[in-house]
């Protein structure tokens, strides 16, 4: 793995400070791999480690679109509804040396497989159609204005995101489909295993908010002080709201 | 004074027209009610099933909107331009939010367009309303969506709009609201009005914010009888009855529909008037000439009878019965009625008459029997002036008004005293005057009593002669009535046959030769001829000495 410090530019956007590297560099630390590789180890970090728990949310019924009286319980998230989080600490200084990555959603039953994907800012996210009809990517995201146009399947459609945030894609043909894309200026983010359990390595020391981030229900945040070479626990309950609209 | 009274056809007519008129008003009164009550039914009905009808047509008019909600809600910038906003809302304190605002509310202007919706408006989660197009969109800024899906009726400033909402959802999560609301004006109730067939109204707050009624309606729709409205079946307004429905009642608005009971039954009454018009038309001929028959045939008969009659009366023939005529019984009756009387009256008068000449013919005996020797006189001279009429021809008329004139020739003699009558010697010229003036007497007499008018010539002028030598007035010849001159004959004849105080009787022959001395100065010659051929009969009849007896017989006869 190419580990390399590079001059980094700083800029100031809304009042959210991050840093754009040079795009050569970044192309250069193009890797295909998933899993945000550490840049670097220092004496001075520790790591956050935990367990994010979905609950069924009780407290209001659902409403139904065509019935207007017909009210119904909420049934618990399904388990899968896990690969739908991304734990990242809050408020984290931009990183310079960003790895770039490139993951892919696919379009699958017009869905799109998996509707979240956390990366770092620079990486590539490819949109590979797997249905035999035309499916389109947009986006209206401030971070990310753009639509890939119509294509069928077989084929495939790639963007490159370089701005930090939140951008949401959808599919101008089917309205249900969405994702969500949470694109970050530093490492200190994953996406927990099956079973909710998560490690975010490197973390300098210091004193964090941590948030826990569900496509429907936004982000739930703790505090955790994280001690040099201490292992920091924290634990999240999601009342996250079954989307019956999975399969 | 004493009007006549209408003729008897003119009463029937004018009872028989009365009675046909007063049922058939009756009639048509009843006709007329009970069409209006049967439309009123009717039309109340047809009200309710339209209400119903109306009432599942919204239903499914509802449903169907919401279907079409829906399907806009659907739209995929639109979901994608609300989700993308709150999910910037959230993490990035909405920097950038008004692209996406103007990204929504281009969407919902492209839309609104398509379905030419009065208020197409997205609201987001918490029912702040993010964008709103549409016709009428600038009246819907100040809401806040109820949110859900729901159709409702919402009143703003300006007017009421009947609301359907549903949800915009994305993978089981509600973004926000889509509102399309249609305004309750005089289009919807134009609308309204055709689907149901009947007026509209729709009422808000007490106050018509739409309606399909005639503006004099309008004006009897007062607060008090809209606030009324809910709790009627039937409303009058502006002199018309109404019927009523309430097709949507809600806390908003209240939308009626109402149905002219007056202006449905109109054309059923007319259609029923006209047809017992007709009915009318020919039962009121019928009556006519029915009733002009029926006093025809009551008519006529005694038409008849009092026609007959009045010519009975004027030519006094009693003779002949009047003819049993008519149809009827009663006229039948009273013919032969008056049949029965006549006779009696004829029988009366003829029994009166006998009564009369009983009184006459004893008048003149009594009077001749002053005299013995004019005894039978007055009866001799009778039965020889008929005898001589009859020779002559005379029909039995005259015969009848001889027999009678010729027994009552001399009652004029009643006024001369009985020494001048039956002196024995010759007669002083002032006794002779005296018995001259018998003939004007008797006629005197005779005057008084109507019946007996016929015999006063021959009363009068039996002692006038041909040769104008006789009197009282000294006629001549033609100028006599013939049955004078008989009875001047006749006296001569019975007077010369007959015995008197200074003189025997003389023989017939003697008689008729004296008779024919004197003829054609004294008598008549024809008479005297007559006379003399009938005499032989009267002798056969009489024998001498019996003469008298059997001249008696002869008028008895």
């Amino acid at each position: 793995m190419p580990r390399r410090r590079v001059r980094l530019v700083t800029i100031s956007c809304a009042g959210v400070p991050f840093r754009a590297a040079a795009g050569a560099i970044a192309a250069a630390a193009l890797v295909l791999a998933s899993v945000p590789v550490r840049a670097r180890a220092d004496a001075a970090t520790g790591t956050i480690a935990g367990v994010v728990r979905l609950v069924a949310r009780g407290d209001t019924p659902l409403r139904s679109g065509a019935y207007p009286s017909r009210r119904v319980n909420r049934p618990a998230p399904r388990p899968s509804e896990i690969a739908n989080v991304v734990v990242y600490v809050k408020d984290a200084p931009a990183a310079a040396d960003l790895p770039v990555t490139r993951a892919a959603i696919a379009q699958r039953d017009e869905s799109f497989v998996p509707r979240v994907a956390a990366i770092t800012r620079g990486s590539v996210i490819e949109f590979p159609n797997f249905d035999p009809f035309f499916h389109d990517v947009f986006s209206l995201s401030r971070g990310a204005t753009f639509d890939l146009g119509r294509f069928p399947k077989g084929d495939k459609r790639e963007r490159t995101f370089t701005r930090a945030g939140i951008v949401k894609v959808y599919c101008h043909i089917h309205s249900e489909m969405s994702a969500t894309i949470l694109v970050f200026d530093h490492r200190l983010f994953t996406m927990p295993a099956a079973d909710g359990t998560f490690t975010i390595d490197d973390v300098p020391a210091g004193t964090y908010a941590v948030t826990a981030w569900h496509e429907r229900i936004g982000g739930t945040s703790r505090t955790v002080t994280v001690e040099p070479g201490g292992r920091a626990q924290v634990e999240f309950s999601l009342p996250v709201v079954a989307d019956d609209t999975e399969p | 004074m004493r009007t006549t009274p209408p003729r008897f056809a003119v009463r029937t007519l004018i009872v028989t027209l009365a009675t046909v008129a007063f049922v058939l008003s009756a009639a048509l009164l009843v006709a007329a009610i009970s069409v209006r009550d049967r439309v009123r039914a009717g039309v109340v009905d047809k009200l309710e099933t339209g209400q119903h009808l109306l009432a599942a047509l919204e239903e499914r008019r509802g449903q169907e909107l919401r279907a079409q909600v829906a399907t806009l809600a659907e739209n995929p910038t639109l979901k994608a331009a609300l989700d993308t906003y709150q999910t910037e809302l959230h993490t990035s304190g909405g920097a950038g939010r008004q692209d996406l605002v103007a990204t929504i509310a281009r969407e919902l202007n492209k839309l609104a367009a398509r379905i030419d919706a009065d208020v197409l408006a997205v609201a987001d989660e918490s029912g702040t309303v993010l964008a709103v197009a549409g016709r009428r969109g600038d009246e819907w800024s100040s809401r806040r969506a109820a949110g859900g899906s729901d159709v409702a009726l919402v009143t703003v400033p300006t007017g009421v709009f009947r609301v359907t909402s549903v949800p915009m959802m994305l993978q089981g999560t509600e973004l926000g609201t889509l509102e399309l609301a249609t305004a309750l004006d005089d289009r919807y109730a134009r609308e309204l009005a055709d689907l149901s067939g009947a007026r509209v109204l729709i009422v808000s707050g007490g106050a018509v914010i739409a309606s399909t009624l005639g503006s004099a309606t309008m004006l009897a729709l007062t607060p008090a009888v809209i606030h009324a409205l809910p709790g009627l079946d039937v409303v009058t307004l502006d002199g018309e009855e109404y019927a009523v429905r309430s097709l949507l009642e809600q806390r908003a608005a209240q939308v009626f529909v109402l149905d002219s009971i007056d202006a449905s039954a109109r054309p059923a009454v007319q259609a029923a008037l006209q047809t017992m018009g007709l009915i009318a038309l020919g039962a009121f001929a019928l009556a006519v000439l029915a009733s002009l028959w029926l006093a025809r045939t009551i008519a006529r008969p005694i038409d008849t009878l009092s026609r007959s009659l009045s010519v009975m009366t004027q030519s006094r023939d009693w003779d002949h019965p009047v003819p049993p005529g008519g149809d009827s019984l009663e006229v039948e009756t009273l013919t032969s009625a008056f049949n029965t009387m006549m006779q009696a009256v004829k029988a009366a008068e003829a029994e009166t008459l006998n009564a009369y000449l009983g009184t006459i013919r004893a008048l003149a005996v009594a009077l001749d029997a002053r005299d013995p020797y004019t005894a039978g006189h007055s009866e001799r001279v009778s039965a020889i002036s008929v005898a001589i009429g009859r020779d002559l021809s005379l029909d039995e008329g005259q015969l009848e008004v001889l027999r009678l004139g010729a027994l009552l020739h001399d009652i004029g003699k009643i006024g001369i005293s009985d020494h001048v009558l039956m002196k024995s010697g010759p007669l002083t010229p002032a006794e002779y005057e005296m018995i001259k003036q018998h003939p004007g007497v008797g006629a005197r007499i005779l005057r008084s009593v109507a019946f007996l008018e016929p015999h006063i010539p021959i009363v009068e002028l039996h002692h006038e002669r041909p040769d104008g030598r006789g009197y009282p007035h000294g006629l001549h010849g033609h100028d006599i009535p013939v049955l004078a001159r008989i009875v001047h004959v006749a006296d001569a004849f019975d007077a010369m046959t007959s015995a008197r105080a200074y003189r025997a009787a003389l023989p017939m022959s003697d008689a008729m030769r004296e008779l024919w001395r004197c003829a054609g100065s004294q008598f008549d010659a024809e008479v005297v001829q007559a006379l003399t051929r009938t005499l032989p009969r009267l002798e056969r009849e009489a024998p001498a000495g019996a003469r008298g007896e059997a001249a008696m017989r002869l008028v008895r006869a």
